[in-house]
C-alpha cells in the first residue's frame, strides 16, 4: 500500500486540533525536559570552556637571579622561546612587576607602601602548550642554569585541577544523561496518556480493518510535531539564555573565562531539537503500539 | 463460508464461552444468532474477526483457517467482513461521511473512488443530508446506518452485525433490519447476533440458537422461541 504522507499529515494535524489540550500538555512537557536538559549542557559546556582557559594559562615563571645582566636575559629569553613546549616567552622587568603590583593593589596603598624597587624581581614568563609539560620543561630550565628555588609553577595544582575537572565533567555528563533517560519517560508518558484516552478510536480503526501502521502513522505524526514545537521553543530559550549568561559574566565575573565560544550554538540548538523529536516520534511509536493488540 | 468445526473457547481457566460449536453458514445467506445475554454470540462474532483465537477447534471464512493467519495479515482478513456493533464504534471527531470514507482509506484506495462512493452508501443508508454530522449529533438510529455504510462501503462478502438493534427503539430497528435484509439481497452473507425476538419472528431466516455456549437449534426458517 502506498504511503500517504498528506492524508496522514492532515489526520495528525486534526488530532491535535481536537485533542488541544493533551498535544499543549505534551508540548509543554518535552518544553520543560529539554529546557532543562539543555541548560544542563550549557554548564557542561562552559565549565569545560573555563577549565580548558585555566589549563591553557598555565605559564611557568622564572625569578631571575638579580646579578643577571640584560644581555643574558635576552639570551636566555631567545632560547627558551626556542623549546617546542613553550608558546610564549615575555619579561617583566622589576620596574614593570613594581608597577604590576601596585596596580593590582590600587585599593589598598598600604600594602605597596613600603616595597620599594629590588623587592620584586625580574623575571621570565613562559607560557606553555600544555600543562602537562610543565614538569619537563622545568627540568630543562634547570639545566640551563635555572636554580629550583627561583622557578615558580603550580604543578600540584595543575595535577589536582585535571583530576578534579575530569570527574567534574564527567559528573556533569552523568547527570545530563540521567536527566535524559528521565525526559524519555516523562515525555513518553504524556504521549501515553493522549493515546490512552483514545484507545477506544484505535480499536475502532482495527475493527474496521486498518493495519498497525496505517493506525500508529498518524499518531507518531502527531508525537513529532508536538515534541519539535516543545522542543524548538525550548532550544531557542536555551541558546537566548546562553547569550545573556556570556554578556552577563563579562561584565559580573570578568576573572572567569566565559567565552561565547565555549558553546557551539548551533550545534545546541539542532542537538535539542533533534533529541526531542526523536523522543516524541519513540515514545508515541511505543505508546500505540500497546493499544494496537487486537 | 464461514465454517465453525468443533470450536471450543475457553476464558481464564474455566468459564467456557462456547463448547463444541460446529455451524456452516453459506454463500448469500442471512442467519440469526440468538440466545440470551452470556449465550456465545459475541464470542462468536469475535472469533470470526479473529479478536480471539479458539481454545479448540478450527474456524475458516472463505475457506481459511483463521488459525494460519498472521498477525500482520489480520486487517486484510478484517477488510473482507463488514462489522456492525451494538454501540456503533464510530469515530466521535469525524462526520458521517469521514467515518465511512475512513474504512475506505484503510484499504489505500484512491481519494477519487473515496469521493465518489461515500455519498453514494450514505444515499443508500438514507443519510445523504447528515453526512456532515459528527456522531454525538446523530440520532442511534442514524448512526447505527452510518456504522451500517461503514461496513458495507467496500462491499465485503460477508456482514457481521452484533446486536445491531440493541439500542434502538422498535421502529428504528425496523429500518435496520431492512437495511440489513437488502444487503443480504444483493449477495451479501450476512450473520446477525441478537436477542431482539421480535425481529427474528418477522424476519423469518434461519435461526440459530445458542445457549450456554452450545447450539441448541438451527432452523432454516426460524422463529426466536420455536420449539425444538
Amino acid at each position: 500500500m502506498r504511503f500517504n504522507f498528506g492524508f496522514f499529515m492532515r489526520e495528525a494535524l486534526k488530532n491535535i486540533r481536537t485533542n488541544f489540550l493533551m498535544s499543549i500538555t505534551a508540548a509543554t512537557t518535552t518544553f520543560i525536559c529539554i529546557l532543562v536538559l539543555g541548560v544542563g549542557l550549557l554548564v557542561s559546556s562552559h565549565v569545560e570552556g573555563i577549565v580548558g582557559s585555566v589549563q591553557q594559562d598555565v605559564n611557568i615563571e622564572w625569578y631571575l637571579p638579580s646579578d643577571m645582566n640584560q644581555e643574558e636575559i635576552d639570551e636566555m629569553e631567545n632560547r627558551i622561546g626556542g623549546f617546542p613546549e613553550v608558546a610564549n616567552v615575555s619579561y617583566t622587568s622589576e620596574e614593570q612587576a613594581l608597577t604590576r603590583f601596585q596596580e593590582t593593589f590600587s585599593d589598598n596603598p598600604e600594602v605597596y607602601q613600603d616595597i620599594g624597587e629590588g623587592v620584586l624581581p625580574a623575571s621570565l614568563e613562559i607560557q606553555l602548550n600544555e600543562a602537562s609539560q610543565a614538569d619537563a620543561v622545568a627540568d630543562r630550565l634547570e639545566s640551563e642554569g635555572a636554580a629550583p628555588g627561583e622557578l615558580n609553577y603550580p604543578q600540584q595544582t595543575i595535577e589536582r585541577l585535571d583530576a578534579a575537572t575530569g570527574y567534574m565533567i564527567w559528573g556533569l555528563y552523568g547527570a545530563t544523561a540521567l536527566f535524559l533517560v528521565s525526559s524519555v519517560l516523562l515525555i513518553s508518558n504524556s504521549i501515553r496518556l493522549s493515546i490512552f484516552a483514545r484507545r477506544n478510536e484505535i480499536e475502532v480503526m482495527k475493527l474496521v480493518g486498518a493495519s498497525d501502521g496505517f493506525v500508529r502513522t498518524p499518531f507518531v505524526f502527531e508525537g513529532l510535531l508536538q515534541s519539535i514545537v516543545g522542543a524548538t521553543l525550548a532550544a531557542l530559550v536555551v541558546v537566548w539564555l546562553n547569550l545573556l549568561f556570556v554578556d552577563w559574566s563579562q561584565s559580573a565575573l570578568p576573572y572567569m573565562p566565559v567565552a561565547s565560544g565555549a558553546v557551539n550554538t548551533l550545534f545546541i540548538l539542532f542537538a535539542l531539537i533533534i533529541v526531542g523529536a526523536a523522543i516524541g516520534v519513540v515514545g508515541s511509536f511505543v505508546s500505540v503500539t500497546r493499544f494496537l493488540r487486537i | 463460508m464461514i465454517r465453525f468445526d468443533n470450536v471450543t473457547k475457553i476464558f481464564g481457566r474455566d468459564t467456557a464461552a462456547l463448547e463444541r460449536v460446529n455451524l456452516e453458514v453459506e454463500d448469500g445467506e442471512f442467519v440469526f444468532l440468538v440466545g440470551q445475554s452470556g449465550s456465545g454470540k459475541s464470542t462468536m462474532v469475535r472469533l470470526i474477526l479473529k479478536e480471539y483465537e479458539p481454545t479448540a477447534g478450527a474456524i475458516h471464512v472463505r475457506g481459511t483457517k483463521l488459525s494460519s493467519i498472521s498477525r500482520r495479515r489480520i486487517p486484510r482478513h478484517r477488510r473482507n467482513i463488514g462489522c456492525v456493533f451494538q454501540d456503533f464504534k464510530l469515530l466521535p471527531n469525524k462526520t458521517a461521511a469521514e467515518n465511512v470514507a475512513y474504512a475506505m482509506e484503510v484499504t489505500g484506495q484512491k481519494s477519487r473512488q473515496i469521493r465518489t462512493k461515500v455519498p453514494q452508501i450514505l444515499e443508500l443508508v438514507g443519510l445523504t443530508e447528515k453526512m456532515g454530522k459528527k456522531p454525538a449529533e446523530l440520532s442511534g438510529g442514524e448512526q447505527q446506518r452510518v456504522s451500517i455504510a461503514r461496513a458495507f462501503v467496500s462491499q465485503p462478502p460477508i456482514l457481521i452485525a452484533d446486536e445491531p438493534t440493541g439500542n434502538l427503539d422498535p421502529d428504528t430497528s425496523v429500518g435496520i433490519m431492512q437495511l440489513l435484509h437488502r444487503i443480504n439481497r444483493i449477495g451479501t452473507t450476512v450473520l446477525v447476533a441478537t436477542h431482539d425476538k421480535e425481529m427474528v419472528d418477522v424476519m423469518r431466516k434461519r435461526v440459530v440458537a445458542l445457549d450456554e455456549g452450545k447450539i441448541v437449534r438451527d432452523r432454516v426458517k426460524g422463529a426466536y422461541l420455536d420449539e425444538v
